[in-house]
């Protein structure tokens, strides 16, 4: 079975594998211009992505980045009606960002009602869920911060007591 | 011609038949060539994406771009493509084939072929299968019983390595298998529910995979990435490119040949053999003829069969070794439409580490010892179970810092089955060549044609009932039983079209895997099956192969082909 000793086997053996350097320096910073987004369906988005999923023991969306990846994820992946979609329901939540807390809050569960049961293509909070949680947990900050990672784990281990505070498993 | 184009054996594919194929005949001394149509892949150095993390990867790996679905509209509607494998299927516009009826056609153009992509799963087939045909009258017998494939199980069970649990159940043989990688608690659980409510008949196991728990001739164990269709860095895994290739290659009988599409074989009427492969470079397009005494085509189902199909002579005018007319005939694939998901609230203080790269599986139960009046045949499951992840959050209306921490925390457990059934052979399932269409490099487009019969249907609507039944005893809750339309193509598990048989006259291959009227060519990857059975197929692949070349060896040394 997996113990110590295996897991750091694995280790030894990622190191010598002639990838492993490559993909350490191929990790490069997100870039900080939107590419897609207008810089006020930027300040929007950027809000929205903090309001859904905020500072708490582990850093906002927005310190993952979230908000960028989302401007890079959106044209390239999303349907052209989602993508028409997207865009417009950020225009109709221009003045989101400015909004008291409450507000906002009330303001996005309004939306959630609204669009829960549309298909996803003509929905815009259900886009907007989906690519900032895929954005956020699958970031460095959100899988290792907000959850747990491993990227090799060493083996498996079925069936072990949950430990206090553990987190589930990004992926 | 020049002799650096003659060769002991020509194998044709280098997938999971080929590899095969190469190691066994280099192995006895065959010098020995390996056309693959694709490029090549070398072991680990090639497996790009292998090691890295979801933010390494374009758009946190999300499944599929605008232009990966315009590229590969089929390949991406598979549940292993993501922007870490997607490297490994084929361009659909540049290799295009016609649907005659909706076919989902999922196709690794590499040196390894499918082998890299595989879902592992490794189960023998029985004499309950091998006999079936002949019992109830449908298509044609097999000519092999259990008895004859048995030893070349364990000849490939003993070199590719597989873990797994053998489930004591006399139409699931006992394999060669490493200790099964553990259950968790909720498998535990549904293990012992089961045991108690269907008294052994129909139970929980580890699936058998060719995935090591423990290393095995200096290959892994498996680390616990399930990150398998990218290739393995630690070879924990059977995959042609880290297991047989090199095995092959180490004799210094190999060559191997990537970017060299087989067009056709070269037939010689006076000596009625096949002299050799005509083969088309997938760069220059340029034509160069390779010749040897024995070739094998393991080139995938409709693949081999297309080229078959293509090798027309005035011996042949229906295409090579197609005397009986069943040649693309008898088109099958597995049925997976029918199963159920459910949730379990218990057991809530416990969770695993590591992400297992098997299935659990419940072995066939259906036609065992009683027979059924709806259907014949039967079918197996494959069981997932894991607890909640963060995905549970994309579809609910919350949001905020309690959603947050909420959906960081492991959820509820969830499971997923679905059956993989048999299908019945049926002449009218088929695959053939365009009269007039042909791709980039000159070969005739392949048409397929499809469809599920009346006895997959009826079976598929009892694997549904089944899973429903077996989830209830098992105390699980929010049980969601389906039955779905299947796409035939999509269990990727397309066989049949050159079927083994007695008779010339109804089967184009022999017990041996031999074309009945030109014993120099062995046809060895799916298309050779003569039923489907229930458990998934690469194994009988690789232990046919392994048979059908040591056959070719000893009838080489003894002058008879």
């Amino acid at each position: 079975m997996t113990d110590r000793r295996s897991f750091l086997r694995g280790a030894s053996v990622l190191m010598g594998h002639a990838a492993f350097g490559q993909v350490m320096t191929a990790f490069a910073a997100a870039p900080r211009k939107p590419t897609w987004f207008t810089a006020a369906e930027m300040t929007t988005l950027q809000s929205l992505v903090d309001v859904i999923l905020p500072a708490t023991d582990s850093p906002s969306a927005s310190a993952a980045d979230t908000h960028y990846f989302i401007d890079l994820a959106i044209p390239a992946c999303a349907t052209p009606e989602a993508q028409k979609t997207f865009r417009a329901g950020l225009v109709a939540m221009k003045n989101f960002a400015t909004l008291a807390p409450a507000e906002q809050a009330t303001r996005l569960k309004a939306r959630a009602t609204a669009d829960l049961a549309l298909p996803y293509d003509q929905s815009f909070f259900r886009i907007l869920k989906d690519y900032t949680l895929c954005g956020y947990f699958l970031s460095e900050i959100g899988a290792t911060q907000a959850l747990a990672y491993e990227r090799v784990p060493g083996g498996f281990q079925g069936d072990l007591p949950l430990a206090a505070n553990q987190k589930a498993w990004a992926i | 011609m020049a002799t650096s184009n003659q060769f002991d054996a020509i194998v044709v594919g280098s997938g999971m038949s080929g590899g095969w194929a190469a190691k066994e005949l280099t192995e006895k001394g065959l010098k020995t060539l390996v056309l693959e149509r694709g490029r090549n892949i070398r072991h680990i150095t090639d497996y790009s994406t292998a090691l890295k993390d979801p933010w390494q990867l374009p758009h946190n790996n999300r499944t599929s771009t605008i232009a990966d679905r315009a590229a590969q509209p089929i390949q991406s509607t598979l549940y292993l493509y993501d922007q870490s494998t997607k490297q490994h299927f084929v361009n659909d516009l540049e290799q295009p084939y016609e649907q005659a009826q909706p076919f989902s056609w999922y196709r690794g153009y590499q040196v390894g072929g499918r082998s890299l992509m595989w879902a592992r799963h490794v189960f023998r087939y029985s004499d309950l299968d091998f006999e079936a045909n002949q019992r109830e009258g449908v298509g044609i017998d097999w000519p092999i019983r259990y008895a004859d494939i048995r030893p070349w199980y364990e000849h490939v069970e003993r070199f590719i390595g597989a873990s797994g649990e053998n489930s004591g159940l006399a139409q699931l043989p006992e394999q060669i298998l490493q200790p099964p990688f553990e259950m968790n608690a909720l498998e535990k659980h549904i293990r012992e529910r089961m045991a108690a409510k269907f008294g052994g008949e129909r139970k929980l196991i580890c699936s058998a995979t060719a995935v090591l728990s423990r290393e095995h001739n200096g290959r892994g164990p498996c680390q616990g990435r399930n990150q398998c269709a990218r290739g393995c860095p630690f070879s924990a895994y059977f995959s042609s490119n880290g297991v047989t290739l090199p095995a092959a290659a180490a004799t210094g009988n190999l060559t191997l040949k990537p970017d060299s599409i087989a067009h056709s074989l070269i037939y010689d009427e006076g000596k009625k053999r096949v002299a050799g492969v005509r083969v088309v470079d997938a760069a220059t397009r340029k034509t160069t003829e390779y010749f040897a005494r024995v070739v094998f085509l393991c080139g995938s189902t409709l693949n081999s069969t297309a080229l078959m199909l293509n090798s027309k002579s005035s011996r042949f005018p229906n295409g090579f070794g197609n005397d009986s007319g069943e040649l693309g005939h008898n088109l099958m694939d597995h049925h997976n439409g029918g199963g159920a998901t459910a949730s379990y609230p218990g057991l809530a203080d416990r969770y695993y580490r590591g992400r297992r790269s098997t299935s659990m599986y419940i072995p066939r139960f259906r036609n065992v010892s009683r027979r059924e009046e709806k259907f014949t045949r039967g079918y197996g499951y494959e069981v997932y179970t894991n607890r909640g992840s963060w995905t549970r959050g994309i579809e609910s209306a919350d949001f905020g810092a309690a959603f947050k921490n909420e959906i960081t925390r492991p959820g509820e457990w969830s499971l997923y089955t679905e059956g993989y059934g048999e299908t019945l052979s049926n002449h009218e399932n088929r695959m053939w060549l365009s009269p007039d269409k042909t791709d980039s490099w000159g070969i005739p487009k392949i048409h397929v044609s499809m469809k599920y019969g009346d006895n997959e249907k009826a079976m598929a609507k009892q694997m549904m009932d089944d899973a429903v039944e077996m989830l209830q005893a098992a105390g699980l809750e929010n049980i969601q039983g389906f039955n779905r339309e299947v796409t035939p193509g999509s269990v990727i598990h397309e066989m049949g079209t050159a079927r083994m048989g007695r008779d010339p006259k109804t089967s184009v291959l022999n017990a041996h895997n031999q074309v009945h009227a030109v014993p120099n060519v062995f046809v060895t990857d799916g298309s050779c099956m003569v039923s489907s059975p229930t458990q998934n197929p690469s194994l009988t692949y690789m232990a046919l192969t392994a048979r059908a070349a040591s056959h070719a060896v000893e009838q080489l040394k003894r002058g008879e082909i």
